[in-house]
């Protein structure tokens, strides 16, 4: 996505060799403070204001999903299926020494986070996802395959509940002007979508229904209430079967929730995890 | 040269402004737009129409594959192709029958198609062509739900499964990423021990290095304008295909051209005028450019080439409200009498090296009296000129040999 001049962004990267494979991933690291592993969407890692206003008070570690990573694109293709992806993260996140972080995953990246400490209940010490997919529901389906088929013009308005006033959107959804940089751009956003279809297309429902139980640790599940991606009829489901789950859903706010509520998200994040 | 029949399946009856209110692939509205004896009458018609065109001496006849669209009702088209292939047995005939072909980046079952061409085949006496596209964006990730990075990869071992199970003699275990079989040993195997294979493709260069690796016949098609998009399509595959290593052979090149004849050209355009314009913009006007690339279909460095130059696509992006007269100034159509039309096309064949043609006939409302007329100036006065520039051009006195012909006909 284009740059927002108002992020700082990550300050060091750590790169993580992944065993039995020639793969790399990796990892941008910003802020000192407790650590908190925050897994992005399938959009790819966007350092927003979130990332930069949790870093002041926390150590944020931000893996970037194989084949996202500009310059090596044909790393997705070193990952066999979703459990292989959930494996990779497992070992980059050991070998990190992060056991007990705070995890917070954003719409792909909660539906990892929550299977994550669902497979490895030791993993993490307490648990955010933001709008995550992972489950399906006949009268509330995915919004994936409709995110992904719509045209450029009209991903906005999938996103968030209003992109005109939600902070730091604009700049996010403008590509850059320069006509040099423009089509590597578009190929780098693309690419990084497609990636992820890998995990997400057609639904993303690997039966993480029959894991949520799992899960033990604290966890805030935060939801926009207008969210066309992964309506929030699922809120409900999260919170009935992980048992030692909060809730909070927003109003007027659309699928990226961590920007478009910015303000009330930092607080209830920073509240449940201090 | 070879001159094959090709037709898509379309259905004939679309309402005026379809392209403007409607999707052609994916979601249009089937009982909202069909009426069920006419989807009866197009399928029977198109079934004449092919067996009209065996008759009046094609080569060969020519179809293809597309799931849950309007422009092209042939979800298998392995189906009406057997069809064929006993209509034209029992008649005596002997036409090619070239299924160009199934799409292989959607297919969850290959052997289902490596089984279904052996029936054509043996149905036929050996007069299969074999086509494996990778399938559009919106067949193999809408419709069937790949993930769009997965095509290609599904493609390839799709291919390398069915390739292998139509040549090895002996039961074999086959252990996929996509499909996983203890036993392959498919019955029936082809009249043909090796089934020419015909390569539809866009003329992105991976798919083009594939098809010369696999010494297969690339078909192009030329639906945006043979020389404003197919042009540099045909120049990067020569020029592959040399500094592969491969011959100049032109067999190796197969275009598909939608062609119109009339008795005059002034007769062909207002014959023939209101249909092509109905079809081209019914079918490619109707498809969402979303649809045809979903992220993660074409590989990053392809992505970033289209986003450099939007000028590969041509016509595209007119499709939806383009007028008949500039298909006909882009040559998206070739429409007149049989003189201006075998002009245009001895012109292609030999600026472009091209060996076999397909000519589609039937394009969107165009009415099954039309079409068999069509086909039969094609057949009676094109054809011989084209054979006749053919052996002009210098081509055959080189001695080029189409090994990608079906060996009983050859």
């Amino acid at each position: 996505m284009s740059a927002d001049p108002g992020i700082k962004g990550p300050k060091r990267d750590e790169v993580v060799a992944v065993s039995h494979r020639d793969l790399k991933v990796r990892v941008r690291i910003a802020g000192k403070g407790p650590a908190i592993v925050y897994f992005h969407p399938a959009a790819g890692l966007y350092w927003d204001r979130f990332l930069d206003r949790l870093a002041e008070d926390y150590t944020v570690y931000a893996p970037e999903m194989p084949g996202t990573t500009p310059g090596d694109p044909y790393a997705i293709y070193k990952v066999d299926s979703y459990y292989d992806l959930l494996l990779i993260y497992e070992e980059v996140l050991r070998k990190l020494g992060l056991q007990g972080a705070i995890a917070i995953g954003q719409s792909m990246g909660g539906m990892v986070a929550c299977d994550l400490a669902a497979f490895y209940v030791d993993l993490f010490g307490k648990l955010v996802p933001l709008g995550p997919c992972g489950l399906w529901r006949d009268d509330a389906p995915s919004g994936i395959p409709d995110l992904y088929t719509s045209p450029p013009q009209q991903m906005a308005g999938f996103l968030f509940h209003d992109p005109r006033t939600a902070p730091g959107a604009i700049e996010m959804m403008t590509p850059p002007s320069d006509p040099e940089i423009f089509p590597m751009f578009v190929a780098q956003i693309t690419w990084v979508q497609g990636c992820a279809a890998k995990f997400l297309w057609p639904f993303p429902d690997y039966g993480l229904r029959k894991r949520l139980g799992r899960i033990q640790i604290p966890t805030l599940i935060l939801w926009g209430e207008n969210d066309r991606v992964t309506p929030a009829k699922h809120a409900e489901d999260f919170h009935t079967l992980i048992a030692n789950s909060a809730i909070k859903i927003y109003p007027q706010c659309g699928h990226i929730l961590q920007m478009e509520k910015i303000e009330e998200a930092l607080a209830d994040i920073k509240r449940f995890i201090a | 040269m070879k001159v094959l029949a090709f037709q898509q399946l379309a259905y004939r009856h679309l309402p005026p402004g379809f392209s403007e209110k409607y999707t052609c692939v994916v979601t249009p509205p089937y009982f909202e737009l069909v009426e069920a004896g006419k989807m009866h009458e197009a399928h029977v018609h198109f079934l004449d129409e092919m067996m009209h065109a065996a008759r009046v001496g094609f080569d060969g006849l020519g179809v293809t594959e597309h799931s849950q669209a309007a422009y092209d009702i042939l979800p298998n088209p392995n189906l009406l192709l057997a069809a064929l292939a006993y209509g034209t047995q029992a008649e005596g005939l002997k036409p090619a029958l070239a299924c160009v072909g199934r799409s292989l980046g959607k297919s969850k079952e290959p052997l289902r198609v490596a089984e279904e061409f052996s029936v054509i085949d043996q149905i036929s006496g050996g007069r299969m062509i074999a086509g494996f596209p990778i399938s559009l964006s919106y067949d193999s990730n809408q419709n069937q739900g790949i993930p769009p990075i997965e095509t290609r990869p599904r493609f390839a071992e799709n291919l390398a499964l069915i390739e292998r199970a139509l040549r090895e003699e002996k039961p074999f275990p086959f252990n996929g990423q996509f499909s996983k079989h203890p036993y392959v040993n498919i019955w029936p195997r082809p009249v043909q021990r090796k089934l020419p294979i015909w390569a539809p493709a866009v003329g992105n260069p991976v798919t083009l290095k594939g098809i010369l690796e696999r010494d297969q016949v690339f078909l192009y098609p030329g639906w945006f304008g043979p020389r404003q998009a197919g042009s540099a399509v045909f120049k990067r595959y020569w020029g592959m295909a040399e500094e592969m290593g491969r011959d100049a052979n032109p067999y190796r090149l197969a275009f598909l051209q939608t062609v119109a004849v009339g008795e005059t050209d002034a007769e062909a355009h207002r014959e023939y005028g209101p249909h092509i314009e109905n079809g081209f913009r019914n079918a490619f006007g109707a498809m969402p450019p979303s649809s045809l690339s979903l992220p993660g279909y074409h590989d990053i460095k392809g992505v970033e080439i289209l986003a450099r130059n939007p000028a590969d696509f041509g016509l595209v992006p007119k499709m939806k409200t383009i007028k008949y007269s500039e298909l006909v100034d882009a040559q998206c159509a070739i429409v007149g009498s049989a003189e201006t039309v075998a002009d245009q096309l001895i012109e292609l064949v030999r600026d472009f090296r091209i060996g076999s043609l397909l000519l589609m006939t039937q394009m969107g409302s165009m009415p099954t009296g039309l079409v068999k007329k069509n086909m039969s100036l094609i057949a009676q006065r094109v054809m011989p000129k084209l054979k006749q520039a053919w052996r002009d051009s210098g081509f055959e006195s080189q001695g080029w040999k189409h090994k990608w012909w079906p060996a009983s006909l050859s």
